[in-house]
């Protein structure tokens, strides 16, 4: 039987880049079905939504990108998908590798897969400060878990049926990238990195910035240990 | 303690009584969280009722003045109902979501059933009218 896929692409404000990543989606891979998740933009985001016929869910409130995404994962358990793909709605992701990171789902080969800047180091590779954040959460999810994983906040991932259950009915909130990987560690998922290429946002403002970057490393740290304790007996 | 100070607390734990008692009668107060309410005004009213036993007991634990160990269970008081408070605010907070998502996608259902009765008037009319 052939497996339904299904696009998750939370969208915040994205009114410039929604419709180009629409666009190429369709244009590359008509036969995967997309859900744009317009998380209450204060921007014409949901005009340009509805101007293409896109395939839409419009959030009445700002619910932040753990909620938005969580919605799709709900949308994707109700309909029946096999698998689900995140990326996100601001063009960073770069399509072609869309295949390669639903590959080992199809295969059966891994429940989650992530999409990696960092394994062959190609393309956008983010500002040196970030990338020693990010190394700094890599760190600690390794001494959590025992799993390597290089990206930890890459929103470029996928998963399977089981997991698209799981993340419908919990999915982290604020900043949900490295927990999902803790939940997935700790729940004895197989994890697979592939790489993939990122591009620099084509317009507008990352949702990281400033002072937010030290709450966010101070909390995504907190999360992940407390995760760590909270899930501790449902290790393999 | 002062005879003053004594009655000025009576006067302060009948008020929050009071103040309790109109915000339930309101139903601004539920039941089960107004419970920690008087529970608190409780032990608050023992305390000043039995200052003194309750300051042989502090000085036994080092603190000098009744009034320091009455700000001292008091402050406790709080602070643990701030963190009850968190908790509800939490808890509220994910049904919240949960509400926001299953609204957000029925409004897409809609949408769609909108849309297809849209086009199923549209071929009727189309088909009523004769070439």
């Amino acid at each position: 039987m052939e497996k339904k896929t299904l696009v998750i692409i939370p969208a915040y404000n994205e009114e410039n880049n929604i419709k180009i990543v629409i666009d190429s989606l369709s244009e590359m891979y008509p036969e995967i079905d997309y859900i744009v998740i317009n998380d209450c933009s204060n921007d014409r985001t949901k005009e340009v939504l509805q101007q293409m016929h896109a395939n839409y869910i419009d959030l009445p409130l700002n619910l932040g990108i753990g909620g938005g995404v969580q919605t799709g994962y709900i949308y994707a358990y109700e309909n029946q998908y096999d698998v689900a793909v995140q990326i996100d709605g601001d063009g960073q992701h770069d399509i072609t590798y869309l295949k390669d990171v639903i590959a080992p789902i199809l295969n059966d080969t891994a429940d989650c897969v992530i999409g990696s800047r960092y394994i062959n180091n190609e393309g956008f590779q983010s500002s040196f400060m970030r990338r020693v954040g990010i190394n700094f959460l890599s760190r600690l999810i390794k001494i959590c878990t025992g799993i390597s994983v290089k990206d930890v906040t890459s929103g470029f991932r996928a998963v399977n049926r089981t997991w698209i259950q799981n993340f419908a009915l919990d999915y982290a909130q604020d900043y949900p990238e490295p927990e999902a990987i803790i939940t997935e560690a700790c729940r004895g998922a197989r994890i697979l990195e592939v790489p993939v290429k990122m591009n620099a946002r084509l317009s507008g403002e990352s949702s990281i910035s400033g002072m937010k970057t030290v709450y966010y490393m101070i909390k995504v740290s907190l999360a992940i240990i407390l995760q760590r304790i909270s899930l501790r007996k449902e290790i393999r | 303690m002062p005879i003053i100070l004594r009655i000025l607390l009576y006067l302060a734990i009948l008020f929050y009584f009071v103040w309790m008692y109109k915000l339930f009668k309101k139903q601004k107060l539920n039941l089960q969280y107004s419970l920690m309410w008087i529970f608190s005004g409780i032990i608050l009213l023992v305390l000043v009722t039995f200052i003194k036993d309750f300051e042989k007991v502090l000085h036994f634990l080092g603190i000098a003045e009744g009034m320091n160990g009455l700000f001292a269970i008091a402050i406790f008081l709080i602070l643990l109902m701030l963190m009850i408070i968190t908790s509800i605010v939490s808890q509220m907070n994910n049904r919240h979501k949960t509400l926001i998502q299953k609204c957000a996608l029925l409004e897409k259902r809609v949408r769609e059933l909108e849309n297809q009765m849209k086009g199923e008037q549209n071929n009727a009319n189309d088909n009523s009218v004769p070439d």
